[in-house]
């Protein structure tokens, strides 16, 4: 569990509310608290809205796959294929994307601010706000927040990624480690989720009530957050255990897996689908090492298919089961690739024109957005940054950025960056 | 003239042809006269070296990935990442003399013409080693074995073995005209995927025989720490042709990190070979086969393709040249000077620039 810094007795009843809000939320009910009209939220909880971020850590290249331009000066040696949509290519290396092109939307001219990965990542997951001297949540951490659950006997964050699981509290930033999220590693649930058989429920239920106890008292001379991360942490166990079905492999079709592919981001995806399916709302799936600083070209032939089959599986998935109009897929990186080509023929860290790949909750089908200069190195329109991106999610999840604040310490404070606006282009 | 004596140790550029975007291959003709060359402009040039004629050919839709000269007849291939392989008349120019069209599924990555120049033989993405009549065109056999991509191939000097390395690290050896699969020689040292990889990462990118067909250099590199950056241990693998075992791993003195994409041994028994670094210098490196650590070597951008002058006194080295530009983005105050890297043929003189004077030359 990640660590998060003590807060001794600071007195701010936000720590109170806030956590009776998670176990509120955890039990049942819609944590929206303060920060919306009843009205709001119940029509929010009636659109149930989710969202699946496919993260790319490291970032992908926008030529090898959105924003191919072979025949300029910095295009790859891939091939230009055509898509559903009438004009519009992609590069021969997303062949099942560029079949559901006309389903989901691809934003050409991201222009963001930070060419490194350290600070990258987290300033574009929690959608680089104006410094305020607080740590904002990431995108998960805070539509876990403002939305909380789908569903109310599920984790409303969820995140998969390769490796390791365990609650990540640090996500949550302000927020407290209550909107923390619980990783599963390698997609699988908490190692501890099944209950022993010699352990009957009777005598489980006595034992959380005997911890909640301690954690009661425990808590009554230290700060919250860090009881809340562990009290958080088991909970959304408690919650899984309850669903083992959602991880069972032998449940799955067969052909499922051979649509979505073996390797580790074709099965996180499928999985995260399943996730979707049974009412969570934000799910990150994350894949690592798309940092094509060295043989950009052959590695992009073995990666960027990793992610066109299951994502184009996925969409079409999620349109079957009538689920894409609420259902927002956002596929990124903390940046895309340089057009320069260096001397281990890899592409670096290019945040000054790259693309994104999005679909359904509201998001335009078949709409390619942005103008570049013809070698895609740079934006030849509006330029969107992070901020604009987070407005626009924001929006098509039914909340006003405008007029949503979270209340912190008494500071009521922006939920994305005071001067960006909504991507109309992109949404319906 | 007299031919100057070789000495690696004295080698010193005697010759630089500068090219406006990055070149991958880049070889001399059999007769000394030419230099063909190509890479992302999707072009082939042929540079003519007694004056500054250049020639350029434009069929190529894509990078041009592999090229090699006819042996005899006035004939260079050059094959691409679409798996397009053209024949060209280097002297006389003009269009394709010939076309195959699908020579691979994607890349050609290697190409190699048979020391009677029958056969030109090619392989890339699919892993199947294809024979082709050098007359034509027209396909001879097609030799299947290889699970990965292929990277490399070479022919040993008395023209009766053919050798392919691939991804995976393996070597295989075929009879030249049986095109029967003969035995493998393991390479796999050269491969890596480590638990956390999403991409197997290095592979057998060049192969060299000495000039008694006694020896073979396998050039890749090793422990690769991710499949993003790919850096690795550059490392030439030497095996002893008649056993088929390996003698000696070569090492570099310097820091580069990337694979050898190309070496070639001097008549002397010297190995060169050649490798990448990101954005800092790499080294043309020479050893002695039988020792690991080099003989000598010299401080040079990255490069991608060596080639030996007939005269064997006279090394290409297709060096890749940073426009300034490298790095990390965020550059917009240069966006009217964000152009692509370029590329310096190096022609290394191989011998002193004394002994150069002595000999008249």
């Amino acid at each position: 569990m990640n660590h998060i810094p003590h807060n001794h007795a600071c007195g701010n009843t936000e720590h109170g509310v806030s956590r009776r809000q998670m176990l509120g939320t955890l039990g049942g009910a819609v944590g929206f608290g303060s920060l919306l009209q009843p009205g709001i939220a119940a029509e929010i909880k009636k659109q149930n809205k989710q969202v699946c971020l496919i993260w790319l850590d490291g970032g992908m290249s926008q030529y090898e796959s959105w924003h191919p331009l072979p025949e300029s000066k910095f295009g790859g040696p891939f091939r230009s294929i055509k898509t559903s949509i009438p004009g519009v290519h992609f590069s021969e290396l997303v062949p099942e994307t560029a079949k559901i092109a006309h389903k989901i939307s691809v934003i050409r001219t991201m222009e963001t601010k930070d060419p490194n990965h350290s600070t990258g990542v987290p300033r574009i997951q929690r959608g680089d706000p104006i410094d305020r001297g607080v740590t904002y949540p990431h995108l998960g951490s805070a539509v876990a927040k403002l939305l909380g659950p789908a569903n109310p006997n599920l984790p409303p964050y969820l995140w998969i990624k390769p490796g390791n699981g365990g609650f990540i509290a640090k996500e949550a930033g302000f927020l407290g480690a209550q909107y923390g999220t619980l990783a599963l590693g390698d997609g699988k649930p908490p190692i501890h989720i099944h209950r022993p058989d010699g352990v009957s429920s009777e005598i489980d239920a006595a034992r959380n009530a005997l911890r909640l106890k301690a954690n009661e008292r425990f808590k009554a001379y230290r700060g919250a957050s860090e009881i809340d991360a562990y009290e958080t942490s088991y909970a959304m166990a408690r919650q899984l255990m309850a669903r083992k079905e959602i991880f069972d492999d032998s449940k799955m079709d067969p052909k499922d897996k051979e649509r979505y592919g073996t390797h580790p981001l074709g099965r996180h995806i499928l999985q995260a689908r399943r996730l979707l399916e049974a009412g969570v709302r934000f799910i990150k799936v994350n894949s690592y090492h798309w940092d094509t600083h060295g043989d950009n070209f052959n590695m992009s032939q073995r990666l960027i298919p990793q992610l066109d089959r299951p994502f184009a599986a996925l969409i079409n998935d999620l349109e079957d089961r009538g689920m894409l109009d609420h259902t927002l897929v956002i596929v990124m990186s903390e940046f895309g690739r340089t057009p320069i080509i260096n001397s281990r023929l890899g592409r670096d860290h290019w945040p000054d024109c790259w693309s994104i790949a999005l679909a359904g909750c509201g998001i335009k089908r078949g709409a390619i957005i942005g103008e570049t200069t013809k070698d895609g190195a740079f934006v030849n329109s509006e330029g969107y940054d992070i901020g604009h991106l987070f407005h626009t999610i924001f929006t098509l999840l039914g909340l006003n950025p405008r007029k949503t604040r979270y209340r912190i310490k008494g500071q009521k404070l922006a939920i994305a960056h005071d001067d960006c606006e909504p991507i109309k282009e992109v949404m319906q | 003239m007299n031919t100057p004596v070789l000495d690696v140790k004295k080698a010193w550029v005697s010759r630089e042809l500068k090219h406006d975007r990055q070149l991958f291959r880049a070889q001399f003709s059999p007769d000394g006269r030419f230099i063909a060359a190509g890479g992302q402009d999707k072009l082939v040039h042929v540079w003519e070296l007694d004056g500054e004629k250049k020639k350029t050919f434009n069929s190529h839709k894509t990078w041009v990935s592999s090229l090699v000269f006819h042996p005899k007849a006035k004939r260079l291939f050059t094959a691409d990442y679409l798996g397009v392989i053209h024949c060209w008349n280097h002297e006389a120019g003009g269009g394709p003399q010939w076309t195959i069209p699908t020579a691979d599924q994607d890349n050609v990555r290697a190409l190699i013409v048979t020391p009677d120049g029958r056969f030109l033989i090619s392989g890339g993405d699919d892993a199947t080693v294809k024979v082709w009549n050098t007359d034509n065109g027209k396909p001879v056999a097609s030799l299947e074995g290889h699970k990965e991509c292929i990277f490399s191939l070479a022919i040993s000097p008395d023209g009766k073995h053919l050798v392919s390395g691939d991804l995976y690290g393996s070597v295989r050896q075929w009879g030249i005209g049986s095109w029967k699969f003969e035995r493998e020689l393991d390479a796999k040292i050269l491969h890596t995927r480590l638990d956390n990889f999403i991409a197997d990462v290095g592979g057998v990118r060049s192969l060299a025989f000495n000039k008694d067909s006694k020896l073979l250099a396998v050039g890749g590199m090793k422990e690769a720490k991710s499949n993003a950056f790919c850096p690795g241990k550059p490392t030439v693998l030497i095996f002893d042709w008649a056993t088929g075992k390996q003698k000696t791993e070569l090492r570099i003195k310097g820091k580069s990190d990337g694979p050898f994409n190309a070496m070639c041994f001097l008549e002397d028994g010297t190995l060169t070979g050649h490798t990448e670094i990101l954005h800092s210098d790499s080294e043309l490196t020479f050893w002695e086969t039988n020792a690991p650590e080099p003989l000598h070597s010299i401080k040079n951008g990255s490069a991608y393709d060596l080639s030996l002058h007939p005269d064997g006194r006279q090394l290409l080295v297709t060096t890749y040249v940073s426009g300034g530009s490298s790095g990390n983005g965020a550059r917009k105050r240069h966006r009217d000077q964000y152009t692509p890297n370029t590329t310096n043929l190096k022609i290394f003189s191989l011998f002193s620039k004394s002994a150069a004077e002595k000999a008249g030359c």
